[in-house]
């Protein structure tokens, strides 16, 4: 009888010994980050993709601030900056000038800037672009629609994001959360390849 | 921990667990000890007590998930109590360390109590009927009946009639001795471990629930979209395991929405429905739906659920700055607060006002009456809608710091344009001092905020619930009981005793059951004498 009890005790101590032993590895597993991406500047929510492990950003057509159609496939073959902003949100407000900047610095190489405008209404938009001097062009996502597809891509998880996409349609960077001027310079010389024209 | 106790447990337990002998306790019996204990079903009792009592001021103060700005709110009122009450995490109960440590010893407890309990019963299921008695008359129910067959062929006979009731039969090693042991029941017994074993999965239900499912809301202006996605979520609470890649990828859109009200008597003002007629995209390219949501209707879609758990009203502002540019132009949802009959604050911040910023602190009322001299509403539905509004010029602390809620102004980089709050009916326009510019009051739109929950352990923990009640009701209601029988030679024929025992202590009922058995035990033995 002693035996049974003993070996009933063992048991149980390995059942509970054994879920805790998976518990920890699943966890382990699903927080832990792939290797195939560095962090930019010490940053862990600034990564780039190592090349052969670059997502593929989708495709998409959307309405310009200014009210044109603006369809991503027309820049195919360029480096493009694409920012997810709101002119409510406050880290936007916060990293603008350094993406005003940076598309200024950029332009010579022929990088572009496409500014996706999250949850947001034209007028208080076209005040944001003037109030920060941002020329390049935005397309509406009052619907999310855009940033949805991108997410399938990327685990976008909140307003702003900014991807950088390589020459051939992939996502070789990004910065989730408040971009600064020295994370999206490290990322374009990389992505880029080219020192930018001053 | 349960009722429903192992018929053998009462004799093989060795009563409640205790310290073992004096001298011998070491490390490792001191965790027999301890592991003993938690199992404990007073432990579990004291554990479970204890959760229930953790969860009060859960919910008598504010807390952060729920409400970020009643803690905001104690924390200025209570500055000496708050800060000692955050630091025993009272403000976010259920993500407090000691609340966890509750629930996990109470998970311990539960599956070291129920999973032991399960292989006994097993064994128990299995285990074959004792043999018989020698004297079966001092049983509770007993039987005593000549017949001219003999011993041998008496108790195959019995064995037969008993065999053909469903019992489980145990015949003597011996074959000199005449006697057969038959038991019925064994569905309480089974009974009892689908009890045991459903009692498990729905502990790994809720687990499952928690760790992978999530819950989210989205406020909606009617006409608008939006796209099951963490950045297009107010709030999003993913479980321990999920990510925002385990939103489904539907699209929502708020066609319409509708809110009836009582409009007369007593209870003029109550609601009487709520309708949201919404389309929806599942995935991504796919048809469009139409569906009709209502409070307790919700949409599943995806996996998810989605539910209709409030709305409001969203008043339209157009805002043109110093400089002549329309900075602003947009519903602007407004929150209605406790004073009834959608009375709603809000704020309008306009950050891209030049030169300076612009901020507006707003109340709308759906149905405006003066009532001397205060803005008051008289009704729910918008039959008189205006807004009243105050004016602010500065800084809005949005270009640097921390992110603000859209439902606060924060003044304190702003000065107040306009001393009294100012009235505008829809199409009105205040003319801001200063040559600031104006605000125009254009229209309102309803809102309606939606939950959106996703537990892929509701289903499993429903059928194992289910499976537990019936376990449990089969448990109750099958009584395991035994029937022996034991021929004598005697005379030319021999003596036939029947003895019968109910092992369950409500025993009723099976009286009549064991006269029934003994009387065709004696007529089957009667038949086979005449050939």
């Amino acid at each position: 009888m002693f035996r049974t009890k003993r070996r009933a005790w063992v048991l149980a101590a390995a059942v509970i010994a054994a879920a805790l032993l998976v518990v920890v590895l699943v966890d382990g597993w699903a927080t832990s980050g792939s290797r195939d991406v560095t962090d930019v500047d010490g940053n862990p929510n600034a990564v780039l993709y190592a090349a052969g492990h670059r997502p593929l950003a989708p495709d998409f057509t959307g309405t310009t601030l200014t009210g044109s159609r603006l369809s991503f496939s027309s820049y195919r073959g360029r480096v493009v900056v694409v920012n997810f902003w709101g002119s409510w949100c406050v880290p936007c407000r916060e990293e603008a000038p350094a993406l005003a900047a940076a598309a200024q610095r950029y332009a010579p190489s022929g990088v572009a800037f496409l500014g996706v405008d999250v949850r947001d209404t034209t007028a208080s938009a076209e005040a944001f672009a003037r109030s920060f001097g941002i020329t390049y062009p935005s397309v509406s996502d009052s619907s999310s629609q855009i940033t949805l597809d991108f997410t399938a891509a990327v685990p976008i998880a909140g307003t702003p994001t900014t991807l950088v996409i390589d020459r051939t349609g992939r996502i070789a960077g990004a910065v989730f959360g408040q971009a600064t001027y020295a994370e999206l310079t490290t990322l374009l010389s990389v992505v880029d390849g080219k020192a930018p024209g001053r | 921990m349960t009722d429903v106790r192992a018929p053998e447990a009462a004799t093989t337990d060795p009563g409640p667990p205790g310290r073992p002998a004096r001298g011998a306790f070491g490390p490792a019996d001191w965790l027999k000890w301890g592991w003993r204990q938690l199992t404990s079903m007073r432990i579990a009792l004291v554990l479970l007590f204890l959760l229930a009592l953790g969860t009060v001021p859960g919910s008598i103060l504010p807390q952060q998930g729920a409400d970020p700005a009643g803690v905001q709110q104690y924390d200025t009122s209570h500055p000496a109590l708050a800060p000692l009450l955050n630091h025993l995490g009272l403000f976010n109960v259920f993500a407090a360390p000691w609340f966890a440590a509750i629930y996990l010893l109470l998970f311990a407890s539960l599956v070291g109590c129920v999973v032991p309990r399960t292989f006994r019963l097993a064994g128990s299921a299995r285990t074959l009927p004792p043999r018989a008695p020698r004297h079966l008359d001092k049983l509770p129910h007993s039987a005593e009946y000549g017949t001219t067959l003999p011993p041998g062929r008496a108790v195959e006979l019995a064995s037969a009639v008993l065999s053909g009731h469903g019992f489980r039969l145990r015949r003597p090693d011996d074959p000199a001795q005449a006697w057969v042991s038959a038991e019925k029941g064994y569905l309480r017994e089974v009974g009892n471990l689908l009890f045991h074993l459903a009692l498990l999965g729905v502990l790994v239900s809720v687990a499952l629930g928690g760790l992978f499912g999530y819950k989210a809301d989205r406020l909606l202006v009617q006409g608008d979209t939006f796209a099951d996605t963490a950045s297009a979520l107010d709030e999003f609470h993913p479980g321990r395991l999920a990510t925002g890649a385990d939103l489904g990828p539907f699209t929502i859109t708020l066609t319409h929405f509708t809110a009836a009200y009582i409009t007369s008597g007593p209870q003029r003002g109550e609601p009487v429905s709520f309708d949201a007629q919404i389309t929806y995209i599942a995935q991504p390219g796919g048809p469009s739906h139409t569906y009709n949501l209502q409070v307790n209707r919700p949409l599943s879609v995806d996996g998810a659920k989605v539910y209709l758990i409030g709305h409001g009203y969203a008043p339209v502002f157009r805002v043109t700055d110093a400089r002549g540019q329309v900075v602003y132009d947009a519903p602007t949802p407004f929150v209605a607060g406790s004073t009834g009959n959608f009375l709603s604050d809000g704020v309008v911040k306009v950050p891209g006002a030049q030169p300076e910023q612009l901020g507006f602190t707003g109340v709308f009322v759906p149905t405006a009456v003066d009532i001397g001299g205060t803005l008051e509403s008289a009704f729910p539905a918008a039959e008189n809608p205006a807004v009243s509004l105050i004016a602010f010029a500065g800084n809005l602390g949005m270009d640097s710091g921390p992110p603000q809620s859209v439902y606060e102004l924060d003044t304190a980089g702003m000065r107040r344009l306009t001393a009294e709050p100012q009235l505008l009916l829809p199409g009105q326009s205040l003319t801001l001092p200063q040559g600031q510019g104006t605000i125009t009051f254009t229209g309102y739109l309803p809102w309606v905020s939606l939950a959106i929950t996703h537990d892929p352990g509701q289903v499993p923990a429903l059928v194992c619930g289910i499976a537990a009640l019936g376990g449990l009701l089969l448990s109750f209601m099958v009584r395991r009981r035994r029937v022996f029988v034991r021929a004598r030679a005697s005379g030319p024929g021999s003596t036939v005793q029947v003895g019968g025992l109910a092992r369950t202590d409500a025993s009723g009922g099976f009286e009549a059951e064991f006269a029934s058995l003994a009387a065709e035990l004696r007529s089957a033995h009667s038949q086979h004498e005449e050939q």
